[in-house]
């Protein structure tokens, strides 16, 4: 039931990190969520879908890390850098 | 396409506990105990609040603060039994109060003349647990209406809770609800949650809760 109200900080949160110039190639975003911090996973995926693939954001994709315990956190932002493939 | 990883690391709940460590302060400087009541919607929390303000409302300088998705009832109903200080938030669809609504609630009430501060939370057992308020502690309210594997089923809001009211114990003789095996899955779920049982109709146990109010607000000096 919570979980668009946490979708809405793990997005304030990419977008504080990116800025305004990076913010549409974000690409992916992760999130460790522990199996005790109350949070219904598919849930947040869909709220987080929902957001991510609206402006300012491109088409990002979350990725969820299932852990033991109550963590909550945005662990990596995956950023196009624009250039070709290394 | 050439991807970039940028480590972050970061809780997604660190801004709501910053910005309630900061009403805590608030509230510590100003003398102010603040009790964040969670319960499922009907337990009875206005009805709590109720008599206790009509009660100790002078005694003990109590404000309120109370969360609704929709509609100002509880603070309307509260502000009819007293003439101390109510504020209501409505959230507009969120299922639980965060800490920068409270914040905002707080600047609304006198703190000065306050000593007890409750917070109505909204109406539900799962989401109002994660959000930290900056209140001193959590109360569970539930009621013998509701069966008695109620923190079994919701454990993380029996875990955050410090204090527990069992209320509508006026309808127990009434009801198959078996009180000992309550208290025993509260207490499995966390073993050091210290009991009230009342009845906020009858005054069934309401002094055994306005005593540990009065502990609280005691116990609470400014900062």
């Amino acid at each position: 039931m919570h979980e668009l109200s946490v979708a809405l900080e793990i997005c304030r949160i990419a977008e504080e990190k990116l800025g305004p110039a990076q913010v549409n190639r974000l690409v992916a975003l992760g999130v460790e969520v522990g199996d005790q911090a109350g949070i219904e996973p598919d849930n947040l995926v869909f709220c987080l879908e929902a957001l991510l693939g609206a402006p300012p954001f491109g088409s990002a994709r979350p990725v969820l890390t299932r852990l033991p315990g109550d963590a909550l956190r945005v662990s990596y932002l995956e950023v196009d850098d624009g250039g070709p493939d290394d | 396409m050439a991807v970039r990883t940028i480590e972050v690391r970061e809780r997604v709940m660190a801004r709501n506990d910053e910005l309630a460590a900061q009403v805590r302060s608030v509230l510590r400087q100003s003398g102010v105990v603040a009790l964040n009541l969670v319960s499922s919607p009907g337990s009875g929390k206005t009805a709590l609040l109720e008599r206790t303000l009509e009660s100790v409302g002078e005694e003990l300088d109590i404000a309120v603060v109370t969360g609704d998705v929709q509609t100002q009832n509880d603070a309307d109903r509260l502000a009819r039994r007293t003439d101390r200080l109510v504020q209501a938030v409505v959230t507009g669809g969120a299922c639980h109060l965060d800490a920068l609504q409270v914040q905002a609630a707080i600047t609304a009430l006198d703190l000065s003349r306050t000593r007890l501060l409750f917070i109505e939370n909204v109406g539900n057992l799962v989401c109002p647990a994660s959000w930290d308020l900056g209140e001193e502690s959590k109360v569970v309210v539930f009621s013998v209406t509701e069966g008695e594997d109620k923190p079994l089923k919701y454990p993380k809001m029996f875990r955050e809770a410090r204090y527990a009211v069992l209320n509508k114990m006026d309808l127990l003789p009434h009801l198959r609800f078996d009180l000992t095996r309550a208290v025993a899955n509260a207490r499995q779920v966390n073993p050091a949650l210290r009991f009230f049982f009342t009845s906020a109709l009858t005054g069934e146990g309401m002094e055994d809760w306005y005593d540990f109010l009065r502990e609280q607000v005691r116990a609470c000096v400014p900062a």
